[in-house]
């Protein structure tokens, strides 16, 4: 029993001993402050109005009638965690986005907004 | 009391049992998600109905955005990795003239994809939806057919 006992805790203490936990975290972008969307007004504010609102957008993309402005901002959390024989990792990313719409004309049309960068978790993969 | 000597030697026991399994076999599990969950819109979205600016404040921004075909699409996208893997060795280099290994390992990214298609008047005429995660992922990576 005695002998039991010590190869248990032999076990426990291989595990524990060499185990090793990680987390980690990445961003990409700058964050964006969102408070001065209440400034933009869609058919009125212009492109220049919004990059002096918001600064330079992350993308431009051409669209049919025009451009849309693409601002993002993403939020990595990884954890890794190794045990003896296992190694188990789990990465979380999330993003805040802004979309702006311009016409022809540089006006803006529409803009759609999402803020899940906070979102991001550190976890484990099961 | 137990002698230093004895404590010495237990732990240098656990120490060369540690090195030895973690030479020996080991397994590796990693997931990773990226974006927030494809939300459900078979209500919020109509073809023919729904605007532009309707999809926006109910789905928020799009991850992309592009033109196709004189069509504006809205691209919401959502990734989860998948990867495992197995090995078995044995280390036996500095005895021998090669060690034994053998080693198997998987990696999925599967995606969820709503594409929203709008005419240049901003109107919704096409949807797509594509729910990768449905697929399980063991069947799926060993799976030879297309579409597994």
């Amino acid at each position: 029993m005695d002998r039991l006992k010590e190869s248990l805790l032999i076990l426990l203490l291989v595990v524990f001993l060499q185990s090793c936990v990680m987390l980690a975290k990445s961003k990409d972008y700058y964050p964006f402050d969102t408070s001065g969307l209440d400034k933009l007004i869609a058919g009125k504010s212009t492109a220049a109005e919004v990059t002096e609102v918001l600064g330079a957008p992350s993308t431009i993309v051409k669209l049919s009638r025009g451009n849309a402005y693409i601002y993002k901002h993403s939020l990595t959390k990884g954890t890794g965690l190794w045990l003896v024989l296992v190694t188990f990792g789990n990465y979380d990313k999330h993003k805040d986005q802004i979309v702006i719409f311009f016409d022809k004309n540089d006006v803006m049309t529409h803009y759609g907004v999402t803020l899940d960068a906070h979102k991001a978790a550190y976890g484990l993969p099961f | 009391m137990a002698s230093p000597f004895r404590i010495l030697s237990f732990l240098m026991y656990v120490f060369i049992v540690g090195n030895l399994l973690t030479g020996c076999v080991s397994y590796r599990l990693i997931r990773g998600t990226e974006g927030r969950p494809i939300p459900p819109v078979s209500e919020e979205c109509q073809v023919g109905k729904t605007t532009l600016q309707e999809t926006l404040e109910t789905l928020g921004a799009p991850d992309q955005v592009a033109e196709l075909e004189g069509k504006d699409v809205l691209i919401y996208r959502r990734s989860l990795l998948a990867q495992s893997g197995l090995s078995f060795g044995i280390p036996l280099a500095d005895i021998w003239i090669s060690s034994f290994d053998i080693s198997a390992y998987g990696r999925l990214v599967r995606y969820d994809l709503l594409l929203l298609f709008f005419t240049p008047d901003g109107i919704l005429s096409e949807l797509v939806i594509e729910k990768g995660s449905q697929h399980p992922y063991l069947k799926t990576i060993l799976s030879d057919k297309k579409g597994d």
